[in-house]
């Protein structure tokens, strides 16, 4: 299945002939990620996620990403977890492919939605139930000893039209861990979870931490849900392969006030308390505002449960199973199962866009169809930047020619990819979309700014080729 | 699921005697017996063990790479798979599934470097088993991937073992129980039984052995005596009968890997 350059056809594995390629909808360090349909009869149409795992260049076979990933969702069979419904390889080329369930929705792009597009907050309702899936898969995470390790909006999937509107799908596996009996210790395998979700006893250097680091992200996704914006959104420190985030915890003090030791006994004996202790204490925050931001009353019962999910002393920090047995979850709205559609149906229900579809993109990450003089090269990120480049430009015509869309719907504009779904999508770091969102004050009238959000797109150096989002989204 | 043994693939997947020792048909061609497959499962999980105690690996990847090698041959047969290949990618595998990753090109190494002392499955020189590198093992390890239908969870008794002595005040036996644990991987008890019966087999060893009156605690735990008994039969038939297997034996056995089809 490689591209073996000019003249030959490429052949496609047997595999792969139960699927129908519809095209590319996002990348990540670890390869690609493909939507395709099933051509199998009894699941006729039915969308599928493909990853895509590159073989790693050190010559050490499958990553252990995938290996991890495969592992654990193989084992798990619950409604708020995605579904691997395949694995399949390819020994031609030693890649690896994931195929899941396919989720329309996440996070980060119904959050961005109701941002950016129809500036209004997302209902109650939906909140809710959003935040009692999430929580429901993590309790049955949890309760069989997993922990994610990598929650953050992008990675909190929600399924689109169909018998499972509105589902909530834990995904992104790759960093989760059976944590029973680890062999090594959990901080060993280098730095976890995005900073602004990381947990203040990640920041402060644990060790040895728990299943509550990921309760903790998931208030900070509360409060997203809430607000629209990050909670603490500090700036990444990237000098050294570990460093002290001191912006990240400066942030979470001042809006939840400084941690001391009497309300966390063991704060004292993290490593970098101790070793940071000046730049750490010279600010003071005495006023806790976290209400004020997400404009709860501090008496409701889910400014109780936000406020029991962001508790400091991860002893003391609400679990799974606790939160979903809070009172905020027995108040009216009472969460559904379709998180976008109340039962009642009230409230208007919104139409989020389908994830952008790069339909130029083949499954061996190049154009297609091949331009005559294909070169003969093995760095993916080449062909992969030369064939965006290429569809940036040529879309409409590829479109016409690339034989694996006829039928699917009507693509999206291009600039779409760009902002496409980390279950599926890397995303940018921190700093540069601290960055990005400066640029955004300052050129407030230039709305399309707003979608650039991509490391390629701000690398790639072509402003110009950068179409305004607006028109061809379907709303 | 991923701990919790009752939920798991593992447990969805235990075989019966009959399944786990079947002779693969293009072994059985071969002219393999039911005898030579044992005696060579017996030989290879010696070999995981040795590379790995050179790898310097901790005993649960060893024992997963063991499980690995022994569902493997329940699938698959010498012929198609070469076990001199098979048993350090089953390392290979299982240190990324346990978190502890050891190098291919380490393992290459280690297998060149413990191939003396196991003379008997490399009976010939210009055996391409000689030659296996780093490219082998990485292309072995997908088609593993695929013959293990990507199911690669193992539960282990040592973990019950200990809270099992531990619940019993009988921490005293730990040292030689946990020796019969390591020694039930010489046979295929792992893709038969729940791992905590194991466990509880080889506490019932013990205390026969050193005379220790457990029955009272076994009475409570309410278990089904009679498997743990049948678990028990077949490690002491393990040790009374494969514990040392004579090499002219293993290379009769392995000799038909060579046989010319």
């Amino acid at each position: 299945m490689v591209a073996d350059g000019a003249g030959k056809q490429r052949t496609r594995p047997e595999w792969l002939q139960q699927y129908e390629l519809v095209g590319k909808i996002g990348e990540g360090t670890y390869g690609l990620v493909y939507l395709a349909k099933s051509k199998e009869p009894a699941h006729r149409g039915t969308k599928i996620a493909i990853k895509k795992f590159k073989q790693s260049k050190e010559g050490d076979g499958v990553s252990p990403t995938a290996i991890r990933e495969i592992m654990l969702l193989r084992e798990c069979i619950h409604e708020n977890i995605v579904k691997l419904v395949n694995v399949h390889i390819n020994h031609g080329d030693m890649s690896l492919y994931l195929a899941f369930d396919y989720a329309e929705h996440d996070l980060y792009e119904i959050i961005r939605h109701h941002r950016e597009k129809i500036s209004c907050n997302i209902n109650a309702y939906t909140v809710k139930s959003l935040l009692w899936q999430i929580l429901n898969g993590l309790n049955y995470l949890h309760n069989n000893w997993i922990i994610h390790r990598d929650l953050k909006p992008s990675n909190i999937l929600v399924m689109g039209e169909g018998e499972e509107q509105g589902v909530v799908k834990i995904g992104d596996f790759g960093l989760a861990r059976i944590f029973q009996a680890p062999l090594r210790p959990l901080s060993e395998n280098g730095v976890v979870v995005t900073i602004w979700y990381r947990a203040p006893e990640l920041l402060l250097g644990s060790k040895h931490y728990t299943s509550a680091v990921d309760m903790w992200a998931v208030g900070c996704i509360f409060a997203e849900l809430l607000t629209l914006k990050p909670l603490f959104q500090g700036i990444e420190d990237k000098s050294s392969p570990n460093p002290f985030q001191l912006d990240q915890l400066d942030k979470i003090f001042k809006v939840l006030g400084n941690p001391n030791a009497d309300k966390w006994p063991t704060l004292t004996t993290l490593p970098h308390w101790q070793s940071n202790r000046q730049q750490i204490q010279s600010r003071k925050y005495e006023n806790p505002g976290l209400y004020s931001i997400v404009q709860l009353p501090p008496k409701s019962p889910g400014f109780d449960l936000l406020s029991r999910m962001l508790e400091y002393d991860p002893v003391k920090r609400i679990t799974a199973a606790q939160a979903l047995d809070h009172e905020y979850f027995r108040n009216d709205p009472i969460p559904g199962r379709n998180s976008l559609v109340p039962a009642n149906a009230a409230d208007k229900v919104i139409p989020y866009p389908q994830r952008p579809v790069d339909y130029s993109t083949d499954f061996d990450g190049t154009t297609a169809p091949p331009p005559p003089q294909m070169p003969n090269s093995s760095n993916m990120s080449n062909q992969l930047h030369q064939s965006m480049n290429v569809g940036m430009q040529q879309q409409q015509q590829h479109r016409v020619q690339n034989p694996n869309n006829l039928g699917v719907n009507q693509p999206v504009a291009m600039h779409g990819m760009n902002s496409g779904s980390s279950m599926y999508v890397q995303r940018g770091n921190a700093a540069a979309l601290q960055q990005q969102q400066q640029q955004q004050q300052q050129q407030q009238q230039q709305q399309q700014q707003q979608g650039m959000r991509r490391k390629e797109q701000t690398n790639m150096g072509y402003p110009g080729h950068y179409q305004p989002p607006n028109k061809s989204r379907r709303m | 699921m991923a701990a919790n043994f009752w939920a798991s693939s593992h447990c969805k997947k235990l075989l019966d005697q009959d399944e786990v020792s079947k002779v693969a048909q293009a072994d059985l061609e071969r002219g393999f017996t039911p005898e030579d497959v044992k005696l060579m499962k017996i030989q290879f999980s010696s070999y995981i063990k040795s590379i790995g105690s050179n790898a310097k690996v901790r005993q649960r990847v060893v024992a997963t790479a063991i499980a690995y090698f022994r569902r493997i041959y329940t699938r698959k047969s010498f012929s198609e798979f070469d076990p001199r290949l098979v048993a350090p990618t089953c390392l290979y595998l299982a240190s990324k599934a346990e978190e502890s990753t050891v190098q291919a090109k380490l393992l290459v190494f280690y297998t060149k470097k413990v191939r003396p002392t196991f003379t008997s499955l490399f009976p010939s020189t210009d055996d391409k088993a000689y030659r296996y590198d780093i490219k082998d093992i990485l292309e072995m390890e997908m088609r593993l991937l695929e013959a293990l239908d990507y199911y690669l969870v193992i539960y282990h008794p040592y973990r019950p073992l200990v809270q099992l002595l531990q619940d019993g005040n009988n921490t005293d036996m730990t040292a030689f129980t946990w020796s019969l644990v390591n020694d039930t991987y010489r046979t295929d008890l792992i893709l038969m039984y729940p791992p905590f019966m194991i466990a509880l087999a080889c506490i019932y060893i013990a205390s026969v052995l050193k005379e220790k009156d457990t029955r009272a605690w076994f009475e409570e735990l309410r278990v089904d005596m009679n498997v743990i008994k049948n678990i028990a039969m077949e490690i002491l038939d393990f040790y009374d009968n494969y514990r040392q297997i004579p090499e002219e034996r293993i290379a009769a056995a392995v000799s038909k890997l060579l046989t010319r089809m």
